[in-house]
């Protein structure tokens, strides 16, 4: 049962994990750019969602402030950070975005303390229920359940439809779909706003999960997304999913037997770096 | 139908094309030949609006089309089928279609689905597999596909023989003969120039960017000094 109960919840620590580097992955895959103020998004989905859910004493109303505010905002840094930058050596624009994740983190102290903001009223924090023995809040019910709808419609968005045919053919070969009449320029528009709006969500959702939206939130998170995407196989998004989960659980798993020796934090790049040894390109290494 | 007239190009610094006219007639092939690094795949670059010109001129059916992006070419009639065939090797053959009848709408792209199936029945059969997962003979066909799917007036073709097998090679060429008896202007570029003469209307070869040579393909498959004055690297390497 404990095992079992260590297991589910890694397996929902897992599935934010996944909602965040799955934004990380899809730019790597579209424009190999390391995306490290994704994190940034992140944290201010978190914050517009706390600001949102104190102002109007609503946490149903945070959910949308959230993923709309990171949706909003992730397109903007495509345009004005990434956009003048493509021409340059993909150093420049890791750069700029560790400089602009840093900016984020610092103009969140600046704006709103150093210590954060905890939720006024936060019910599903206290709300639990017991599903087969297993104590949730609702917090992490949400967790699950908004990374299998979110990762799910997207799958079907990408697979299915002619807009994620589109999108496809351009990570594929960006200069042919160009000449077959996609727009380059709008797919990353598209994937800048997806990508931020599920970053958005996870950043609500762990902001909910600690009662407290605090300014360095994105930074464990940041290096973890890094460390999922490399393990998935750089721009592999199934890949990324498959790697967020196996973390979340292998973390879930070392907080219990690893606590003496390892911290959980650094769990992650312990298997990073044993997944390097043995395939150096990644649990899934991309195709080609 | 397409005319290039004194077209310059190349990257940079680097003239890769100087000076070279030609031109493409409806439901007949120009070929364009010469050893490895003269510009053809420069020139075809251009022509599908990938390389810019630094001079002269690209007309379609009389009008310029030098000032278009790439998919206004496209929207226009010109088909590309680029050097490595660059089909989308993620995406299904279905979806390859798919994204090569994108400038047409729904439509427009089932109708010509059938065609593009009926002339390469081996992509019916592949339909929902990988196209990084087809053989390169499939994947010549799968390019040649995604390009008709726009119904282009002239396809520019780099390469359709490459690296395929003789078998393969008989079937790309008996499409595109077919292709050309429908009225589609053809401008081949190839390696293999014994195959490319025996069909071409009209020859061009270029040499480190310049045009060297220039005659009909009658002429052309009279003159048996031609391989062996600029087109004999590839069969002596």
């Amino acid at each position: 049962m404990f095992h079992l109960e260590l297991l589910v919840v890694g397996l929902i620590w897992g599935a934010m994990y996944a909602m965040m580097a799955l934004g990380l992955t899809l730019v790597y895959g579209l424009l190999r750019i390391l995306h490290v103020a994704h994190a940034g998004v992140f944290a201010l989905g978190a914050y517009a969602g706390v600001l949102t859910a104190n102002a109007t004493g609503s946490l149903w109303l945070a959910v949308p402030a959230a993923i709309g505010v990171a949706a909003a905002v992730g397109p903007l840094i495509y345009r004005f950070i990434y956009a003048p930058m493509l021409s340059r050596p993909p150093y420049v624009a890791l750069i700029a975005s560790i400089g602009l994740f840093i900016a984020m983190e610092d103009g969140f102290r600046l704006l709103f303390g150093p210590y954060g903001l905890p939720f006024d009223y936060n019910p599903w924090f206290v709300t639990t229920y017991s599903l087969g023995g297993i104590s949730l809040n609702v917090v992490q019910i949400a967790m699950a359940v908004s990374t299998l709808v979110l990762a799910g419609a997207f799958g079907v968005f990408i697979a299915a439809t002619r807009v994620g045919v589109a999108w496809r053919a351009t990570v594929s070969d960006p200069q042919m779909a160009q000449s077959f009449g996609i727009d380059p320029v709008r797919v990353r528009y598209l994937n800048f706003a997806i990508g931020s709006a599920m970053a958005g969500a996870a950043g609500l959702l762990v902001g909910l999960l600690n009662n407290l939206v605090e300014p360095g939130m994105g930074a464990v998170v940041s290096y973890k997304g890094l460390a999922i995407i490399v393990l998935g196989g750089l721009g592999n998004v199934p890949g990324a999913v498959v790697a967020s989960l196996i973390l979340g659980v292998v973390e879930s798993f070392g907080t219990v037997y690893l606590a003496a020796v390892l911290d959980r934090d650094a769990i992650a790049f312990a298997v990073l770096i044993a997944v390097l040894l043995i395939r150096p390109r990644g649990l899934f290494a991309p195709a080609r | 139908m397409l005319e290039v007239e004194a077209l310059h190009c190349g990257y940079g610094a680097l003239r890769a094309v100087q000076d070279l006219s030609l031109r493409v007639e409806a439901g007949r092939i120009t070929a364009l030949l010469g050893p490895n690094g003269a510009g053809k795949s420069s020139t075809v670059m251009a022509i599908a609006g990938h390389v810019a010109l630094s001079a002269g001129d690209v007309r379609l059916d009389g009008e310029s089309i030098a000032a278009a992006s790439p998919v206004e070419r496209t929207r226009r009639g010109i088909g590309l089928v680029p050097e490595g065939r660059r089909v989308f090797s993620d995406l299904s053959v279905a979806e390859n279609l798919l994204v090569g009848g994108y400038v047409h709408g729904r439509d427009a792209a089932r109708a010509r689905e059938s065609r593009v199936l009926a002339l390469f029945p081996r992509l019916a059969e592949r339909y929902r597999q990988r196209a990084g997962t087809l053989s390169g003979g499939e994947q010549q066909m799968l390019a040649i596909g995604r390009a008709l799917m726009a119904d282009p007036k002239v396809l520019l073709i780099d390469e359709l023989s490459l690296g395929l097998m003789p078998a393969i090679v008989d079937q790309c060429f008996a499409a595109v003969l077919d292709l050309v008896r429908e009225g589609v202007a053809v401008l081949l570029v190839e390696q293999n120039t014994q195959r490319a003469l025996e069909h071409a209307d009209s020859v061009v070869v270029l040499v480190s960017g310049h045009t060297v040579y220039r005659a009909s393909g009658e002429e052309s498959r009279r003159d048996t000094g031609l391989v062996d004055s600029y087109l004999g690297l590839r069969e002596a390497g």
